[in-house]
């Protein structure tokens, strides 16, 4: 049946900005001090890893795979690239092509787990999670113990300014321009075409398998984009970086309003997504929640907010 | 029946090549004492794989990622409660078992009345189990296995064996019997195959949803009591581990992740699969990152085995 | 010399062999017919030739040339289009990107929004008219009605340019006028030179459009003949075999002595009905006819409580609530949908599974005596004359017919009083219909009352008691006795339309 026209029209990131602005509000509101230029450059360049990763998932989840290995996969290219910073030496040039080989690993790690789950058909959940033990095993491999600094110029760029505009906020508004070429790319358009169904997208002729499997290679390397951000805000390298982050990036693209069956949802929602997780840590801090309480107020508010914007673009598509 | 018994076998028969290799390679290893050892570790991961098993054949993408913090939380519980005591035992497996229910029906509620994604609501409560995990190690003391746990967990007991080998062995045979004698193991089986036919068949498919997921809480919180009988006391984050090795060791044993078949049988064997392969590569001297790139790329064979999908063309 | 020729082409799924050297010509601007009964491989013979099924073994040349068709990429390049029975559609994209799916119009590897849409109108320009309420080329395919996302699926066979066209019964959900401004299409494009291959199950569409047949039985074609040449019953007697079952197509049966009134409906109303009453006797098939999707569907749903109602159901003249499945069927009713894929089976598991679960409901028990049920099992599977090769085995392993038995087996282990079949031989043979009818005649023979909606009409002609004549959610004539003919029937449904 048809829809009322606002909710056709309404775009799929809604409830999350919504959510977001609730969340930029009630930091206002509880810390002024929380909208300062200096706590949302730090909330910008803490998150911005988390973003990138987010955009890398969304990709795979709009074709309805899913990466659990992003998180790995962002460590080894920690390590990598702190590494071969090391071994090439602290020059604008060389840590130019480490970040490149870094970005490399990420595209290479990214294409084994497309080969596996769409060429060799494997279970995404739990092959990309075999391929995360794997790849965490190569990140060890390469750094046995956390601790090695990045140089100097690496992490001072980062952390920096450039005409008095912080560093971050060029690398965001990168980040932001790329989604908005890829969004408008026939790449991801077809991405979105095989997830919604994958049997029609292959009777209407298009490459599925090639398609899904540049999707993973996509997400890896958008995971060595948010490895490098991890770089710079860490200053060092550390195996075990990508812990927890994976599952933040499947709840920041959930966040986003796209649905794990694939085929739906935007990229500029999981960035937003990525902000809200963000935003509701720094919340809970400035609410001066008591410091044990702050991650259970934070893992029932993200809960909420994954169930509200569920709720919300579930009414608008069902 | 063959198909179904096909990667049990294949399972079964890795785990004794796996424990000739490791006699091979380091004597020793199949030993009686070593065997009971990796025996011990399966069980615990087993227990836990039940409530993933079932979580996965009722379908609709089932699973369960909060098993995890479920596992930690039950073991901080536990430990508080008996505090070392024999006596607080039982008010101990009580509150580990309403505490894994009442998580097992929030996720339960969310994925059957709210229609969330399993994925996503069993991930949002693991980050609220984890927070809760925080809060009570704050607020009171880490406390201690009672002694008679810990003896049930490691000290061999009846007919030489420890008594979690007993209750493993009463689990499968319970999931065994509930899976195919039961109306309710019907049921599972039909939500899983095809919910909507089920649905027009009678099978309340809601309510039945809901108890797979409460009872993967109880059985990961009892997995969570007999870890900490294990390691004696409840340290931080003992369940990480078991989140996805738990589903791991449900795919191997030949349930597929799709739902609708597969049996708890070969998830054990799934579980002594893993734990045997992970015993391997701690005895072979090489560091972590050679155990884990291993692990991982054995994985990635077994899994070559088990759980393909079909092709798109026929 | 024919434009494309497929010859000796081989097809077998697991044990089931879908072809057996089948083989098909086609010319130039020709529309070729293919009938068969369903299972005798006609889609498979048209998936192979649009690439989405690999052949056994077989010959396909185009234009006197041998091509391997290796998948649908190829099959497109050669210029096969094809409609597909299931629709080929993304619910979550427009209708402008769906037509346009094969090709997104692009620039510089984006994507050329205005030239998307200036496209995708034109590919739907011949549809526009007949497209209905709320169609838009912006919609989401998933928001449409059925027989606007089967119009997106034409206009998506159409769009580029193939001249290879193949139709796998695309009219099945569209209503005149939108099938005649299809055929309009169809004849443009033969004028043009397009060799268009058909697929129906509707004889009257068949004669009216086709200009030669190709009839398969069992995966092998039997003739091809010019449809000038050949009639209606020649083609039934080729695609049912040496058996002449044209059964079907019967005339009514005499009525019998009512029974006793079993269901009374008083005012029933929902979402899509519009105060429905009727009485329904034991031992009677009342069958429900008008155009598709007036409401007849939506009132055997109702009554099975899958759809919420006001008004009176009065069961053995006791008032009754449907609120779910669950109390329908403690009610003493019996579902059965013609979409055994999605409600019907519980695929994947085996035959025994399949019969026993509304006997487990009904009988409240909670522990499974598989042996004791295996008798009761096998009881009802006997009464339906079920081909199997044992219950432990999937259902899948079955056909379409033998599952649907299998499905109503359910109903027979304990008492069913009230039977609401819904469209239940969609997309089963023409024999197997044939034992399915004969086998509901038995159970209203047997005192069970029969609720019965199905897609054709001729079968509703030739297995109702009576009919009652849907149109917009409203009960407009009822047809009973001599008045029950198609002639009747036809007019009834259109004239309030």
């Amino acid at each position: 049946m048809m829809k009322r026209p606002f909710l056709r029209a309404m775009p799929p990131y809604l409830p999350v900005l919504v959510i977001l602005i609730c969340m930029f509000a009630l930091n206002g509101l509880a810390e002024p001090n929380s909208l300062s230029a200096y706590a949302l450059k730090g909330l910008v360049s803490t998150y911005l890893a988390l973003m990138f990763l987010a955009v890398g998932q969304t990709l795979v989840i709009f074709a309805a795979d899913i990466d659990l290995s992003v998180g790995a996969i962002l460590g080894l290219v920690n390590v990598t690239l702190v590494s071969l910073m090391q071994a090439l030496g602290d020059t604008a040039g060389a840590i130019m092509l480490s970040m490149l080989l870094a970005v490399g690993v990420g595209a290479a790690c990214g294409a084994l787990n497309g080969v596996l789950v769409v060429i060799l058909r494997l279970q995404a959940i739990v092959a990309t999670f075999a391929t995360s033990v794997l790849f965490l095993g190569l990140a060890l491999f390469v750094m046995p113990v956390a601790g090695t600094p990045a140089p100097r110029l690496f992490w001072r760029t980062f952390g920096g300014r450039i005409a008095g505009i912080p560093f971050a906020y060029f690398v965001l508004a990168a980040l932001l321009l790329m989604i908005f070429l890829l969004a408008r790319s026939r790449f991801v358009q077809r991405l979105l075409t095989v997830g919604d169904d994958q049997l029609a997208a292959f009777q209407t002729g298009l490459p599925v398998n090639s398609i899904r499997v540049r999707g993973y290679i996509m997400c890896g390397v958008f995971a060595a984009l948010a490895g490098l951000c991890i770089t710079g805000d860490t200053a060092s390298g550390d195996p075990n970086v990508g812990g927890l982050i994976t599952l933040n990036s499947v709840a920041a693209t959930v966040l986003g309003g796209a649905a794990l069956s694939g085929g739906v949802g935007t990229l500029f929602g999981s960035v937003l997504g990525a902000l809200v997780i963000g935003s509701v840590g720094s919340l809970v801090f400035f609410l001066g929640t008591p410091s044990e309480w702050q991650n259970l107020v934070q893992g029932l508010t993200v809960l909420a907010a994954l169930m509200v914007g569920i709720l919300f673009s579930g009414k608008a598509r069902a | 029946m063959s198909g179904a018994l096909k990667p049990i076998l294949i399972a079964a028969g890795l785990v004794v090549l796996l424990m000739i290799a490791g006699e091979t390679v380091s004597p020793g290893f199949a030993s009686p004492e070593q065997i009971l050892r990796l025996a011990i570790v399966a069980a615990l991961l087993g227990i836990v794989a039940a409530g993933q098993n079932l979580v996965i054949l009722g379908g609709r993408e089932g699973i369960d990622l909060s098993v995890g913090g479920v596992i930690s939380l039950s073991a901080l519980v536990a430990g508080n409660v008996m505090s070392g005591s024999d006596a607080g035992l039982f008010p101990a497996i009580l509150a580990c078992v309403a505490v894994g229910a009442a998580i097992g029906l929030l996720n339960g509620l969310g994925v059957t009345l709210l229609r969330i994604p399993p994925l996503v609501m069993t991930l949002g409560m693991l980050g609220v189990v984890q927070g809760l995990l925080v809060v009570a190690r704050n607020g009171i003391p880490s406390g201690r296995a009672a002694p008679v746990l810990s003896d049930f967990v490691s000290r061999p007991q009846w007919l030489g064996l420890p008594g979690i080998l007993w209750l493993w062995l009463l689990i499968g045979l319970a999931m065994a019997g509930l899976l195919n004698r039961t109306v309710f193991g019907q049921r599972i089986f039909a939500i899983g195959a095809n919910e909507g036919a089920a649905r027009l068949a009678g099978v309340p498919t809601q309510l039945t949803r809901m108890m797979l997921y409460v009872l993967s809480g109880v059985f990961s919180a009892i997995a969570g009591l007999c870890i900490l009988g294990y390691s004696g006391s409840s340290f931080a984050n003992v369940g990480g581990q078991y989140m996805l090795s738990s589903i791991i060791a449900v795919v191997l044993g030949g349930t597929p992740l799709s739902g609708g078949r597969g049996g708890y049988t070969g998830t054990m064997i799934g579980a002594l699969l893993l734990v045997v392969l992970q015993g391997l590569l701690t005895t072979l001297s090489i560091d972590e990152s050679g155990r884990q790139i291993i692990f991982g790329s054995a994985l990635i064979v077994l899994l070559l085995f088990y759980g393909r999908s079909r092709g798109l063309q026929s | 010399m024919p434009h494309l020729k497929m010859t000796d082409m081989n097809k077998t799924y697991g044990a089931t062999k879908a072809l057996t050297s089948c083989r098909i010509e086609l010319f130039p601007g020709e529309l070729h017919v293919i009938m068969g009964a369903n299972g005798s491989g006609k889609s498979t013979l048209c998936k192979i030739l649009a690439g989405s099924v690999k052949p056994d073994s077989g010959t396909i040349t185009l234009d006197g040339r041998k091509v391997d068709i290796s998948d649908p990429k190829a099959a497109r390049n050669l210029g096969v289009s094809i409609f597909y029975q299931e629709l080929s559609l993304s619910r979550n994209r427009t209708v402008a990107e769906n037509i346009l799916a094969k090709d997104l119009p692009t620039r510089a590897g984006f994507v050329d929004v205005k030239a998307v849409m200036a496209q995708a109108a034109q590919a739907f320009a011949p549809f526009k008219e007949v497209a209905g309420d709320g169609f838009d080329l912006s919609a989401r395919v998933g928001d449409l009605r059925p027989d606007q996302r089967q119009l997106v699926e034409i206009a998506k066979a159409f769009a580029g340019d193939a001249d290879i066209f193949i139709f796998d019964e695309p009219t099945s959900a569209l209503d005149r006028a939108q099938t005649e401004a299809f055929f309009k299409e169809l004849d443009r494009r033969k004028a043009e030179g397009a060799a268009i291959v058909f697929i129906s199950h509707r004889m009257e569409e068949v004669f009216e459009i086709g200009d030669r047949v190709t009839v398969i039985r069992d995966g092998e074609s039997v003739s091809s003949a010019s449809l000038a040449d050949t009639t209606r019953d020649r083609i039934v007697a080729e695609m049912v075999g040496g058996e002449s079952n044209t059964g079907v197509f019967a005339d009514p049966p005499q009525a019998p002595a009512p029974g006793k009134v079993r269901l009374a409906l008083q005012d029933l109303s929902s979402r899509r009905l519009r105060d429905v009453s009727l009485t329904l006797h034991a031992g009677e098939i009342l069958g429900l006819g008008g155009l598709h999707g007036q409401g007849q569907s939506d009132l055997l749903r109702a009554l099975f409580g899958l759809e919420p109602t006001t008004g009176d159901v009065l069961l053995d003249g006791t008032p009754i609530a449907l609120h779910s499945p669950r109390r329908a069927i403690r009610g003493g009713f019996g579902y059965i949908s013609g979409d055994r894929q999605t409600e019907g089976a519980i695929t994947g598991r085996s035959i025994f599974e399949n019969v026993v679960p509304i006997h487990l409901f009904k009988s409240r028990q909670h522990i499974l005596r598989r042996k004791t049920l295996q008798a009761d099992v096998d009881r009802v599977l006997q009464i339906l004359a079920t081909r199997h090769g044992g219950t432990g085995l999937p259902i899948s392993s079955l056909s379409g017919g033998n599952q649907q038995k299998v499905i109503i087996s359910r109903w027979l282990m304990d008492d069913t009083e009230v039977l609401l079949l819904d469209d239940p031989t969609k997309g089963i043979d023409l024999k197997t219909k044939l034992e399915l009818f004969e086998l509901i005649r038995s159970l209203a023979d047997k005192g069970m009352a029969i609720l019965l909606y199905t897609s054709e009409d001729a079968e509703l002609l030739a297995n109702s008691d009576r009919i009652l004549v849907f149109n917009n959610g409203r009960i407009v004539r009822e047809l009973a006795g001599a008045d029950r003919t198609r002639l009747m029937l036809t007019r009834a449904a259109f004239e309030a339309a």
